[in-house]
């Protein structure tokens, strides 16, 4: 009898323990996604009504015509998402491809004179600040009159990043020796076996370095500041400055429909790659140098 | 077999080796020039030529009346009242943001580390906030912190009628903080998230048996065993607040190079690209910048030279 009552009472307990666990995640869930709700709300909303105090909570009626008019032709947004897109996938693709063969090599290449001198380098550009590249290549690009265009994003491509070379690095030092072995015993190149043995299988790396590339390129703000001009910049510069009426007033309820299109490839992005890029980034990216 | 023969075999086959190895290390070098190449332009000769400029007064323009000026730069820049203004609101805002940061990104860990079911659908919640791209993040948190119609005035309106503080002029310190730390809690979770699932349950299991409450797991298990995720958190953290340029410059209403953002969020890296992309001063802007960066890298370095008083290596237990 004791025993059973025992039993049920440690049974209860586990299941205030756990209503607890969800409480507490369900609140933080709903803290933290408060902002983006009410982005949301206030999207759906006249400006006059995001303009008045007290403050309204919900839209009297939901104003879908903001999203029409985000898309109206005289703001261009089509215009500068094509940018966006053009320069976000072209670097993306192109980092992509330099970083994973960088990748290739410093984890393949165990006999080659210099390699793990030059690695240190990769390890080394890791802790480097973003800050202190800035400025100094947009001296050496506007001298060489490639400001206004969009080959320094190219050459950004190009030039790999030393990030990604290292989580390619981390993912293809876990191949079998012997499948690359097999394949040179067959006759295969090294430019073969890289690009039909490792790259498919290095789906996980490819998504999370993709996603991020992207996410990088298309959330930056400040780069085609500096370089682009308003004829050929990004959605993101357009976004920064509100969207204006005929009159010329700002209207910020548009601006904020206009930001959640902006965001919503890199949200979509995100959840269909979440599980690859939190774990890609986990243990790709900071574990084992 | 004749030595004739064995050495001419010897050599054939050194040959042989001595050509694979050629092959491999020309194939090794053809991998990775499109990166060496990146690392020599875009790397090795913009900062060469960056560290030069600080020594001139090059104004993006004219190369026929740069002149040298030696360390001239670096020596107005210490009597310079807004570098110098700068600086200290980059330390305030320094101050302010990383531990908010890590404490909150800790606690966020914390929390996702329980051993529940659809812990993944929250995981990805909490992290929903890093992916959204710095403008939006901005527009999101203006219409928030606004003075007059912000959600956040409004809600204290409740408790205290008639609040009407200025996050965003005034307060911008500590809006600035709400702001990137909201942004910043995903990642910071997720690396605190994956030191603690690196903890071996067994140790934990073993201090209750003995009798330890959670507080003491926490205090005497957990917290030791993740100062390394703390330091390089730290490290990440420190490097990044000082870097900081982007959302004070956002939080301007026009959004564009020459707009001054609010004094009280006028950081470092404002001043230098102020100095550079407002006025054209490349010479003294780099110089700014180069001082900025040997007090993040002087600052790093102390936090690794402290590190082995409180980072746990497992070595020091034997």
């Amino acid at each position: 009898m004791m025993a059973v009552q025992k039993k049920r009472s440690f049974g209860l307990r586990k299941a205030i323990q756990l209503a607890f666990s969800y409480g507490i995640l369900t609140l933080v869930a709903f803290l933290i996604s408060v902002p983006v709700i009410w982005l949301l709300v206030t999207s759906l909303k006249l400006d006059v009504e995001y303009n008045v105090w007290p403050i309204k909570f919900f839209p009297k009626e939901a104003q879908w015509r903001n999203y029409a008019e985000v898309f109206a032709p005289r703001h261009h947004i089509l215009r500068y998402a094509r940018n966006s897109l053009v320069l976000a996938l072209g670097s993306t693709i192109l980092t992509i491809i330099t970083s994973s063969m960088g990748g290739f090599a410093f984890s393949r290449f165990q006999d080659v004179t210099g390699r793990d001198e030059l690695f240190s380098i990769v390890v080394a550009l890791l802790i480097v600040p973003a800050m202190v590249t800035v400025i100094p290549q947009f001296i050496v690009f506007s001298r060489l009159r490639l400001t206004n265009t969009y080959w320094p994003w190219a050459l950004w491509g190009l030039g790999g990043s030393a990030y990604y070379i290292f989580m390619f690095r981390q993912f293809f030092l876990s191949f079998p020796k012997e499948l690359e072995d097999a394949a040179e015993v067959d006759g295969c190149n090294p430019l073969r076996i890289y690009w039909q043995i490792f790259l498919p299988n290095a789906k996980p790396v490819l998504a999370t370095a993709f996603i991020m590339g992207f996410g990088g390129v298309w959330g930056d703000w400040f780069t085609p500041l500096i370089y682009l001009t308003t004829e050929n910049t990004t959605l993101a510069v357009k976004i920064a400055s509100a969207y204006v009426n005929p009159q010329g007033y700002k209207i910020v309820t548009v601006t904020l429909a206009a930001c959640v299109v902006y965001m919503l490839p890199l949200v979509i992005m995100f959840f269909l790659g979440q599980k690859y890029i939190l774990k890609g980034m986990l243990t790709s990216g900071l574990k084992g140098v | 077999m004749s030595a004739a023969q064995l050495r001419t075999r010897h050599t054939g086959l050194w040959r042989r080796l001595s050509s694979r190895k050629w092959r491999r290390t020309s194939w090794f070098y053809a991998f990775i020039a499109p990166w060496l190449l990146g690392f020599v332009f875009l790397w090795i000769i913009p900062l060469v030529l960056g560290f030069l400029t600080s020594m001139t007064n090059y104004d993006g323009l004219n190369l026929a009346n740069v002149k040298f000026l030696g360390l001239r730069n670096y020596a107005r820049s210490l009597g310079d009242p807004d570098a110098r203004f700068s600086f200290g609101q980059t330390l305030k805002w320094t101050a302010l943001n990383l531990p908010a940061w890590m404490i909150l990104s800790f606690i966020l860990a914390l929390i996702l580390n329980r051993d529940v079911r659809g812990r993944g659908v929250f995981r990805t919640l909490y992290y929903l906030p890093s992916v959204i791209p710095i403008v939006a993040l901005v527009w999101i948190w203006r219409i928030i912190l606004d003075r007059n119609v912000g959600l956040l005035n409004a809600v204290i309106s409740l408790f205290r009628p008639g609040t009407a503080i200025p996050w965003l002029t005034t307060h911008a310190l500590q809006g600035l903080t709400v702001i990137a730390v909201w942004s910043g809690l995903g990642w910071g979770m997720i690396v605190f998230l994956a030191g603690l699932q690196d903890i071996p349950d067994e140790l934990v299991a073993a201090a209750r048996i003995d009798g330890a409450s959670t507080l003491q797991v926490f205090r005497y298990v957990t917290l030791p065993l993740m100062t390394p995720v703390v330091f390089f958190v730290l490290i990440n953290g420190l490097i990044g607040s000082f870097q900081q340029y982007v959302i004070p410059q956002l939080l301007t209403p026009e959004g564009t190079l020459s707009s001054v953002p609010p004094r009280s969020v006028y950081l470092s890296m404002v001043h230098v690209n102020r100095e550079v992309f407002a006025f054209q001063r490349f010479g003294y802007g780099t110089a700014l910048l180069w001082l900025l960066f040997v007090v993040v890298a002087a600052l790093a370095i102390v936090v690794f030279r402290t590190s082995r008083y409180w980072v746990y290596t497992e070595a020091k237990e034997k």
